[in-house]
């Protein structure tokens, strides 16, 4: 129904949602960008990150520690996955990349579903930020709020990362042009290790601080990559900025529909994404187009 | 069945035979191995399914996770027809099925189509996601939501002298059997096809291909219906198979299975998707029942594609060819140049029209302007060239001579002036109707059909040249294509590649591959040809060689050469035009331009023109 | 299947050659005559040939991955439990059938186990492969609604019996129904006509109702239902009804609707671990307690994942509860015996397992044979049948069973007598009166053959 109220809360809820996803996002597109690869076990990643946090938590019942060790974890798997599959995919054709990061998505989810079976878990959230809000107009979940602050304090160091140091600015030009900074005699392969360890831990302490919310179970990984990639999409592939904008705006799309229809949600995201896809297919933010 | 082999094997229905006694020979071999009947028939349903989906992946280098929306569509059609609405001919309702998804894949392919690579993936993603949700939703009075609909009867079919009526299990088995074995059938015949030759160039190559003259996105917009149509089919018989249509066809992860079970099986093979969905149902079966590992079978099968990916590109079907090839690689011999020379007439190929056949100048370009941001890499260009002519064009780097032939060839649209070739206004036009007016050119970096063979590569061309830039002959055979064989054995003879015509272009050396090149360009008989650095990164005997074989086949026809080596360029050319940061700086004959100071001074000290081109 | 004796891997090769052979020219009547025959009656379905040997095989198709995994194990231990007790003649299977000795029909029952993740594809794919390979005289498992449509239909196809496991909607036994399918439970109508009154009762008339409903035929059915009740007999005004898919895990958007809506109670259909988080996530966004919380149809541990702070007061319309046991001697015994096997107490889900089994080993005795014909219209005789809610029996005109709905109320956490003592049962309402007539939602049972 659409009231004022319901709007703002809806807004607000959306630039919750849009949050998450813009961290999730800015992850994959700095690795399309940088090294050409569209990871399609991005969203395993995510899940992954979840579950890593959840073992630790289970093993100390410290949120904290379940963070760290969620976002090293996954930064160590991206690192190693990029050294040991995907460099050498870098000269087959894209095809063959999507097929691989596609399969090791699968064995991804299925690793976690042998090993912690198909029922959902819950983590906690950290007693502090536990109980509800009132927001004046709305109540929210404390944690969901903290939610958004950690996502922006997240996104500000990626930011600070690939903007105020020197691997940043590397990255950034990699994603211009590798061959040139290649040919700079900077160890390109160096970059790409470490573009894919960033990546991958903005998926893992995604999925680590999401789990509270929504309680982990091996299919969320599915459901947030097709989002992802709207989001990348719409914003510009390899463009920071583009994600966080991108983000938003498909986390606003997702609420403010809800408020009419929430099971259109999710159509309207992908009209969207055919939408720019069609008009401006570099995106709102992206660079020249890297097809 | 190969994707890397344009030409077919000599006994042409060899095939099709094996194919026919394995599905007579499944009912009574399989029943050996424990194999259940309803597996069987769950295998050939995606096998037919995979079908159109390998001539879109593994034949046109399109992968689209987006299958299951046309998968679903045709059932869905073909269910309800025959739930709701009553229809009685159960074979009628699933060729109508079929209809409906060829027609919604033209339209999602229109969509869908106009990215390529990464971006067609992500768009063929959410189409599915798409489709899934309107087919639950909106249209679930239509498709039930998610019961799907239940009670879709089996084919009954009424001959005359006997009355079949299919049921279920090993009564099933014969009509999925002959509804395989016929998409088999036109498979092979599209594959073998001019239509299927060019799907394989647009995979290796989609710029050249277009270069030559074919209309690259009407072929992809073709195999993509034809894709949707094998799905469509196949979803009418899923819901046949089972007595209900459920709404999982519509879901992602029936595209995704249908990807793995190809790439497992072997992509580019026909063959493949049947093969994968074997592996993939039996080790289903087998690891849930028989090892009782419950839902870890997905996790070896993932595991398994993971590591097909890596290692076996071409799935099983291609580890055993690799397998038979090293076997037999002794066997293959010397090309029976003599049977091939047979073919070939003496005489030079012709032109589009004899060189006499056009007035005036062949090409004229005035004010030719392109702008790049800042910077003019070509600034207003007048340009005229003579029927017959053999024109140079030489210049420092930087010069912007590659752009200008860009703009000619109209690869790149220029920012100002106008191109008209044999009095008719080019600009703006496409690469491919330009190639098809007769205007071509060879690339300065090698751009070929890598995977095929040296005579497959110039079918290709000449395919273009013969039957204009879009033809959807689809079942007719590559061998009743008119003047095939003599343009391209012509086109070989010209380059000199005869004796080389049917190895792959992985092993050419470098010198032929040029060679190649040319001829590529020479194959649509272009009456102006452009050459882009012909002699690059050639020895000087093989300049020497290069320069005979330009000059010949430069008898009859218009050209234009860019290169480096002035020497060679001034042998082979009458006239030559000098660029020099984009504009004009003079144009003479090859001894004016060598006496000219201005020139001189431009390559700063190359009085004897002696450059080693830097590229 | 490694195991499978000679002759029937003889008559599988036989079949798949007859198969060929039936397919084409030769008349139906002839390849039925060709294969054995008994009592005069030719071969339906996978009868006689599942009943040769000494065993027979059950055929369950039951989520135990997805949404729906913790119902789904909970059922097949039912099951499971049922399939001991006949075969060693246990006296609680004795008290509901009677004619019972060992097995049934003197015959062994066994097991065989697929996983369908709640979708009906996988099901049916499981149930058809276990028809051809073990060929099952009775196939069983759902617990959405979904699978068990898509089993009546391939039940009646294949001319083999199917007990629903669990299914709420409306249809299983309406528009839906076939003569090879029974129902055990209640359902959307039978729920919502019990639950009724209570709520009006308790909350009072004039009502503004919220509804979060899972989009598929049994969250509509459920939903139509309730909400019809309450407006027709108590004035309530539904103000939003939210629909969301199977196996959402973020309510976020449907909460602030609802949160928005000015509603008072909130009537959550969701189920499984939807369920579970909806309702987590409804307490986190504030709607409850504001909102009075009520679920029309009851989710088996439902209040053990949420916690009894959360289900406290909470109405709720079941099947069965294992308090029951202080009301009727045949929960006791069945409580009892569950206990000691699983070492929880039963849910519904276990019990409805148990109690169609049982009641298909009574039809099939009564019928003297296992034709599927004669234990179908052994089921249609009406016959009273002793359960563990009372007396019962099957109506036959649409094949479900006439027995009461059971309404409870969460207790607070401090009533709690022990871990699992999550509600209080407040009444149980006879079934009859509140079924709808048996041809008003569209049942036509098909063929017998």
């Amino acid at each position: 129904m659409i009231t004022w109220a319901n709007f703002a809360s809806q807004l607000f809820n959306g630039l919750a949602l849009g949050a998450l996803l813009a961290l999730i996002a800015s992850g994959l597109t700095i690795i399309y960008g940088t090294l050409g690869v569209l990871n399609l076990a991005h969203g395993a990643m995510f899940m992954l990150g979840g579950y890593a946090g959840y073992t630790t938590y289970q093993a100390t019942g410290s949120f904290v520690a379940a963070v760290v060790v969620a976002t090293l974890a996954l930064g160590v798997l991206g690192i190693v996955m990029e050294r040991v599959v995907i460099r050498y995919f870098y000269a087959r054709p894209h095809e063959d990349q999507l097929l691989v990061t596609f399969g090791l998505a699968i064995v991804f989810v299925e690793l976690v579903r042998w090993h912690f079976s198909s029922d959902s878990k819950t983590v906690q959230a950290p007693a502090a930020l536990q109980g509800i809000t009132n927001m004046g107009f709305m109540f929210y979940p404390t944690y969901r709020l903290a939610v958004v602050g950690i996502c922006a304090v997240a996104l500000l160091a990626l930011f600070l990362v690939l903007y105020r140091t020197r691997l940043g600015m590397i990255v950034r030009a990699g994603i211009e042009d590798s061959v040139m900074v290649d040919s700079l005699g900077i160890n390109v392969d160096r970059v790409f290790m470490v573009v894919f360890g960033i990546g991958a831990m903005a998926a893992g302490f995604a999925g680590i601080i999401n789990a509270p919310i929504v309680s982990l179970a091996p299919e969320v990984g599915e459901q947030i990559l097709v989002q992802t990639f709207v989001v990348v999409v719409i914003g510009g592939v390899g463009s920071f900025p583009g994600a966080v904008l991108g983000g938003l705006i498909a986390g606003e799309i997702i609420s403010l529909t809800s408020m009419v229809n929430p099971g259109y949600a999710y159509v309207m995201l992908f009209a969207a994404m055919t939408l720019v896809l069609t008009l401006r297919p570099r995106g709102l933010l992206g660079a020249r187009g890297r097809e | 069945m190969n994707a890397d082999k344009i030409y077919t094997a000599r006994r042409p229905l060899l095939v099709e035979t094996l194919t026919a006694l394995a599905l007579i020979a499944a009912p009574f071999t399989l029943p050996l191995f424990d194999a259940a009947p309803n597996t069987v028939n769950r295998i050939l349903v995606w096998g037919l399914f995979g079908i159109g989906f390998d001539i879109l992946f593994g034949y046109t280098g399109l992968l689209s996770f987006g299958q299951s929306a046309l998968y679903g569509t045709g059932g869905f059609v073909a269910a309800y027809l025959l739930t709701r609405v009553g229809f009685p001919h159960v074979i009628t309702a699933l060729l109508i099925g079929m209809i409906a998804a060829a027609a919604v894949g033209y339209l999602v392919g229109l969509v869908a189509l106009r990215r390529t690579g990464i971006y067609f993936a992500m768009i063929t993603i959410a189409i599915a996601e798409v489709f899934f949700f309107v087919e639950f939703n909106p249209l679930s009075e239509w498709t039930g939501g998610e019961n799907g609909l239940p009670g879709v009867p089996t084919p009954t079919l009424d001959l005359g002298f006997a009355h079949l009526r299919f049921t279920t299990g090993w009564a099933l088995y014969p009509f999925l059997a002959f509804c395989y074995f016929a998409g088999i059938v036109v498979a092979l015949r599209i594959v073998r096809s001019p239509v299927g030759a060019v799907l394989r160039a647009i995979r290796e190559n989609p710029l050249r291909a277009a270069a030559v003259g074919h209309n690259v996105h009407g072929y992809k917009l073709t195999a993509f219906v034809i894709a949707a149509a094998y799905a469509g089919f196949a979803g009418g018989l899923l819901g046949v198979m089972q007595a209900f249509m459920p709404p999982d066809a519509f879901m992602f992860e029936t595209s995704g299975q249908l990807v793995m079970q190809t790439a497992i099986g072997g992509r580019g093979t026909l063959f493949g998707p049947l093969v994968g969905a074997g592996v993939w149902l039996f080790l289903q079966d087998f690891l849930q029942s028989t090892l009782d590992l419950g839902a870890t079978w997905k996790l070896v099968l993932g595991l398994v594609f993971v590591i097909l990916v890596c290692f076996l590109r071409q799935g099983i079907i291609g580890g055993l060819r690799d397998l038979y090839g090293l076997v037999h690689r002794n066997r293959r011999g010397a090309e029976s140049a003599e049977s091939f020379r047979k073919t070939v007439s003496a005489t030079p190929m012709p032109a589009h029209e004899l060189p006499n056949g056009f007035p005036g100048p062949v090409l004229q370009a005035i004010g030719l302007t392109k702008h790049y941001g800042g910077v003019a890499a070509n600034e207003a260009i007048d340009f005229t060239v003579s029927s017959g002519e053999r024109r140079g064009i030489i210049g420092p780097n930087g010069a912007g001579k590659t752009t200008f032939f860009r703009m000619l060839t109209c690869e790149v649209p220029p920012t100002a002036g106008k191109i008209v070739f044999r009095g008719r206004d080019i600009t703006g036009m496409s690469i491919t109707d330009v190639c098809q007016l007769g205007l071509t050119k060879s690339y300065q970096v090698n751009q070929l059909f890598n995977r095929l063979t040296v005579r497959e590569n110039l079918t290709i061309a000449a395919l273009a040249a013969l039957r204009g830039k879009f033809r959807l002959d689809l079942l007719r055979s590559l061998r009743r294509i008119e003047g095939l064989d003599q343009r391209v054995g012509q086109t070989l003879e010209l380059v000199n590649l005869g004796a080389r015509r049917d190895t792959p272009v992985a092993e050419l050396a470098y010198g032929e591959k040029r060679r190649l090149e040319i001829g590529l360009a020479l194959a649509s008989s272009p009456s102006l040809l452009l050459l882009d650095e012909p002699l690059a990164g050639m020895s000087p005997r093989e300049r020497v060689e290069t320069v005979e074989l330009l000059k010949s086949i430069g008898q009859g026809r218009t050209m234009i050469v860019i290169d480096h080596d002035i020497d060679s360029l001034f042998e082979l050319t009458e006239r030559v035009t000098v660029l020099q940061e984009g504009r004009v700086l003079v144009e003479g004959s090859p001894d004016e331009i060598k006496r000219n100071p201005a020139v001189q001074e431009a390559y700063l000290g190359g009085v004897n023109g002696e450059m080693s081109g830097i590229h | 299947m490694r195991h499978q004796p000679s002759f029937i891997l003889r008559r599988r090769f036989i079949g798949a050659g007859l198969g060929f052979a039936g397919s084409l020219a030769l008349p139906a009547s002839v390849s039925r005559a060709l294969a054995a025959d008994e009592n005069g009656h030719p071969p339906i379905g996978t009868w006689p040939a599942g009943v040769q040997g000494k065993e027979v095989f059950i055929g369950v198709a039951v989520p135990r991955t997805g949404t729906y995994a913790e119902q789904g194990e909970d059922e097949l231990k039912g099951w499971q439990l049922a399939v001991e007790h006949i075969n060693s003649g246990h006296s609680l299977i004795k008290e509901i059938s009677p004619k019972t000795k060992k097995g049934v029909q003197g015959k062994e029952l066994k097991l065989v186990v697929a996983d369908s993740a709640a979708k009906p594809n996988d099901a049916v794919q499981a149930e058809q492969r276990f028809i051809t390979e073990n060929h099952v005289i009775l196939m069983t498992g759902s617990t959405s609604s979904a699978v068990a449509v898509a089993m009546n239909k391939l039940a009646q196809r294949e001319k083999v019996l199917y007990v629903t496991g669990i299914s709420g909607s409306n249809d299983t036994t309406g528009k839906d129904c076939v003569r090879y399918g029974f129902r055990q439970n209640f359902y959307g109508e039978t729920a919502a006509n019990a639950i009724g009154p209570v709520l009006l009762k308790a909350y009072g008339k004039n009502k503004k109702m919220a509804f979060m409903t899972p989009d598929y035929t049994y969250g509509h059915t459920v939903t139509k239902s309730s909400s019809e009740y309450l407006k027709e007999h108590g004035g309530w005004q539904m103000v939003t009804n939210q629909v969301s898919p199977l196996g959402a895990t973020d309510y976020s958007s449907y909460l602030t609707n609802i949160a928005n809506s000015g509603a008072e109670v909130l009537l959550n259909v969701n189920w499984g671990r939807d369920a579970v988080l909806s309702t987590q996530q409804a307490k986190q966004f504030g709607v409850i307690p504001k909102m009075k919380l009520v679920i029309p149809y009851q989710i088996p541990f439902l209040a053990k994942n949420i916690g009894a702070e959360l289900s406290e007061g909470v109405y709720a319309a079941t099947d069965f509860w294992w308090t029951l046991e202080d009301k009727y001697p045949l929960a006791k015994q069945f409580v009892d015996a569950f206990r000691k096997k699983y070492g929880y107490y039963p849910e519904w889900g276990a019990n409805n397992a148990y109690m169609s089994f049982a009641m298909w080993a009574d039809a099939v005795e009564n019928a003297g044979s296992f034709y599927p014909p004669d234990v179908i219209k052994s089921y249609e005789a009406g016959r009273k049948l002793q359960s563990t809610v009372g007396e019962v029996y099957f109506r036959k005109e649409d094949h479900q069973l006439v027995r009461p709905v059971v309404i409870v109320r969460g207790k607070a956490p401090k009533q709690m007598k022990n871990k699992e003592d999550f509600w209080e049962v407040t009444e149980v309402v006879p079934g009859a009166p509140l079924m709808q007539k048996p041809d008003a939602f569209g049942c036509k049972l098909g063929e017998y053959t």
